[in-house]
């Protein structure tokens, strides 16, 4: 998968190592213009340091990194007017009101008052904080003071957003609003960076890297991630009689277009079939299984599995954790130099299948 | 500017919404000085002090010393022994333990120096020194005392004395005519007496010291006693011997030298017995009083010391914004966001100068005004007083980022700035003068805001001068390099952010 849009932000063996295996290694990943790409990862794993990185704020030990066509380290006002920021913690001010916080911001960035005036009732509204726009931050909820930060980070309307782990802490639903707010962001022409350590909210972003240990293990759209994780899409089947679960195991092995056949743990008469594409394939399973000169096994359901991005997550660590331990990044890197930097979709490939566990 | 404005604008919000700040700044420091000014009494210590008399002492003179020594300090009402009293002090029921010898007088008149023992068991050693002080003082004053009521009774002596000798010089008169040997005897009875009381006069002359300075009459008294006595020893011998025909050259000289003591004692007795022990008087004048016509030309406590109050609010509210502005941004990562936007380093710095700087000068205007309804004027220029605020201001807040640029927390940074609050009301002359250190404090001193600050407000507030140049000098030194110092660590501070 490739994309025409030009790319806001690209990174090519970027590394910046602050101990033994402490920093970020080997980075390459682009960002097209107009995506949202979603850093996951767990805590420590180099997602902050990676938005660091793209906005000038460390310099790499080894690669080369350009946001807006730049190395970040040598941004001028000029790119720097055109990059919004949401750090991780909130560093506004809590004697200062919501108004006062934003218009602060928007000075920093050159904005003259009435310029900051009509863009704050834009963005106030937007965010629905509107009516708390003379509430100091420190009476702020941790939702509101996030909707703040937004704020603060949009009133010099950017082309390019870094935000910190944005949805930090807050509840599922406020955090559902804020992916409301960064889509509708991407729909303007914008481009998001978004780290954050809570692996369902990879489903909204247009393309999600998986982090560990300082190292992008995967990166891809969603979709294909689940594809790359899983080997394909799973077919949930039951059978309506226990007895026939061997002999069905042995009729789906047989079928080419069936990747792997697998028991469901404590179950004596489920199975998950992994398929290139569950929606075309679950009428051929069927067929195979009840043709009455073949198995003629009674299917009572079957159904495409869904499943949720915790599992993907764990997969791709795993299947990352399982390599041979001699695969290191400079292998892995050495492949990834014969001609794939083009596209975010085939670096995603190659984390996923060559990356070495640590 | 848009930049600057934000910076300057955040402080002055933050600050605003911070009313019991601005209060206690100013209500703070001005219930101090109202409290100090009602409170203060005095600037030397008490001292309570056990004064052990000897018995052989006159009572009016027990009077006069107990007198004196209760000037200087407070006597208890109480009678010690010598072992009562050190082991008082030693208790610290006692701060002074003062002993008087036996037999005063007759040490004086024996030339010895008879010597008052002082005691104490101070661990101030600025009581000490004024204990010591003090101590010489009423010293001073008891030998004025004692001299005074020596003199007094030499006077007296001599007015016998002079009425004796105009009698002795008749009769060495009478002898050099032809007296029977009856009369001779008569005379010669009369002279001894006559000498005897010569003799007593001169032992009780105060010492020539004394005299000195004064006319070679006075001056040479006891010469000319001994000078008397002496001829009187001579004419005795003559009267003994019975030749006075032989010796009437030494009868004429004899009665020269009684009629020259004669004189002297005439002019000693009409000298005032404190003219004579303190022959040289003082005469204090302020010549403030000239100008404000009051009886003292000092300022009453309070006032004397508001200047430098108002010195220490500005430097210490100065320094404690200053300490924790940068810290505390740096600590709550809003540096990172200031590195991510197109604003510089010397923008925040200047925007967070002049809000402070604007809430310092309310807040020390408040605090000069309120100050009137104590009663301390502004007795200079406040165009000048304003621009010295400033730059009080501006040089105290660049020591305050200084300290936030090496301080690692908050805590830290509070820290730093008690430590120059210490250091300030030690060395920058708010209480102790800067004469009192030695000279290579003076690079210190000169380090320090406040001790221009306090010069300055004092010569402007209470003086009514021009401070001196170096006030105007050191102080833009200070407020230059600071800046210069904290523009370079903090752009460091910037890129490690």
């Amino acid at each position: 998968m490739t994309s025409t849009r030009a790319n806001v932000i690209e990174s090519h063996n970027v590394s910046l190592i602050f101990g033994e295996n402490a920093g970020v290694f080997d980075q390459t990943y682009t960002v097209p213009e107009g995506t949202i790409l979603g850093l996951i990862g767990p805590s420590g794993c180099g997602k902050t340091t990676t938005v660091r990185l793209a906005l000038g704020l460390y310099r790499p030990h080894k690669g080369t990194i350009r946001v807006l066509g730049v190395n970040p380290a040598a941004f001028r006002p000029e790119h720097q007017a055109r990059i919004g920021y949401i750090p991780q913690q909130f560093v506004l001010y809590p004697n200062l009101s919501v108004t006062e916080n934003a218009e602060f911001l928007a000075s920093l960035y050159g904005m003259r008052r009435h310029q900051i005036r009509q863009r704050l009732d834009e963005l106030l509204e937007f965010v629905d904080l509107a009516s708390a726009r003379h509430r100091l931050g420190r009476q702020l909820s941790g939702g509101m003071q996030r909707r703040l930060m937004l704020v603060g980070a949009l009133m010099h309307d950017p082309d390019l957003i870094f935000a910190d782990e944005p949805t930090a802490g807050i509840d599922p639903v406020l955090r559902g609003r804020f992916w409301d707010y960064f889509r509708t962001l991407r729909d303007q022409g914008r481009t998001l960076l978004i780290t954050t350590q809570i692996v369902s909210e990879a489903m909204y972003c247009d393309y999600v890297a998986v982090m560990r240990q300082g190292r992008l293990l995967a990166i891809d759209t969603p979709q294909n991630l689940k594809r790359r994780a899983l080997g394909g899409e799973i077919i949930h089947l039951t059978l309506a009689d226990p007895a026939h679960l061997a002999k069905a195991v042995s009729a789906l092995r047989r079928c080419p277009h069936v990747k792997e056949v697998r028991y469901v743990p404590e179950s004596d008469r489920e199975l998950h079939v992994t398929v290139d594409d569950a929606g075309n394939w679950i009428p051929e399973v069927l067929n195979i299984l009840e043709d009455p000169d073949g198995p003629n096994i009674v299917v009572e359901s079957a159904e495409e599995l869904a499943l949720t991005f915790d599992d993907v997550f764990i997969r791709i660590i795993r299947q990352w954790e399982n390599q041979p331990i001699d695969q290191t990044a400079d292998a892995m890197m050495e492949r990834e130099s014969h001609g794939q930097h083009s596209a975010r979709t085939s670096h995603a490939a190659q984390p996923d299948n060559a990356a070495p566990r640590r | 500017m848009i930049r600057v404005r934000a910076y300057f604008l955040k402080e002055v919000r933050e600050i605003r919404r911070q009313p019991l700040l601005l209060i206690s700044l100013v209500a703070g420091p001005l219930l101090v000085l109202a409290l100090f000014g009602a409170g203060f009494v005095n600037s030397n210590p008490v001292l309570r002090t056990a004064l052990i008399l000897p018995d052989d002492l006159p009572a009016d003179i027990r009077a006069q010393i107990a007198g004196l020594a209760g000037l200087n300090f407070r006597l208890v009402n109480r009678a010690y022994t010598l072992a009562e009293a050190r082991a008082a002090l030693a208790s610290g029921d006692l701060d002074v333990v003062q002993i008087v010898p036996e037999d005063v007088f007759g040490k004086l008149q024996r030339g010895e120096n008879p010597t008052i023992l002082i005691y104490s068991n101070a661990i101030n050693p600025l009581v000490e020194g004024w204990i010591q002080y003090l101590a010489y003082a009423q010293i001073n004053e008891i030998n004025k005392a004692l001299l005074t009521e020596q003199t007094r009774r030499a006077q007296q002596q001599a007015r016998a004395v002079g009425v004796r000798i105009a009698v002795g010089a008749s009769r060495l008169t009478e002898l050099e005519r032809t007296v029977s040997r009856a009369e001779q005897d008569a005379i010669r009875q009369e002279l001894r007496t006559l000498r005897a009381l010569i003799v007593q006069f001169r032992d009780v002359i105060p010492p020539e010291n004394l005299f000195a300075g004064r006319s070679d009459d006075v001056e040479n008294l006891r010469m000319r006693a001994n000078d008397a006595i002496r001829a009187l020893d001579e004419v005795d011998a003559l009267l003994v011997s019975g030749d006075l025909e032989r010796g009437l050259e030494e009868l004429r000289d004899s009665r020269e030298l009684l009629l020259l003591l004669d004189q002297q004692i005439a002019i000693f007795v009409s000298i005032a017995p404190e003219t004579i022990v303190s022959p040289v008087q003082q005469r204090y004048q302020n010549i403030r009083t000239e100008s404000i016509g009051q009886a003292s030309g000092a300022y009453p406590a309070v006032v004397y010391y508001a200047p430098g109050v108002l010195a220490l609010l500005v430097q210490h509210t100065a320094v404690s914004l200053g300490a924790l502005a940068l810290v505390r941004e740096r600590m709550m990562g809003a540096f990172e966001l200031f590195r991510v936007s197109p604003a510089n380093m010397v923008q925040l710095l200047i925007g967070k100068y002049l809000g402070y700087t604007v809430f310092i000068a309310i807040a020390s205007a408040a605090l000069a005004a309120a100050m009137r309804l104590l009663g301390v004027p502004l007795q200079g220029d406040w165009l000048l007083f304003a621009l010295l605020l400033l730059l009080l201001t501006i040089a105290s807040l660049g020591a305050g980022f200084l300290i936030s640029t090496v301080a690692g927390s908050d805590s830290q940074a509070i820290q730093f700035a008690m430590i120059s609050l210490l250091l300030s009301i030690f060395f920058s002359g708010f209480f102790i003068s800067r004469d009192s250190f030695a000279a290579w404090i003076a690079p210190i001193t000169a380090l320090i805001p406040m001790s221009h600050g306090v010069a300055g407000f004092q010569d402007l507030m209470l003086r009514g001068i021009t401070p001196d140049p170096e006030v105007w000098i050191d102080l833009g030194i200070i407020a230059i390099i600071t800046f210069g110092l904290v523009t370079f660590l903090t752009q460091r501070q910037f890129r490690r952010a």
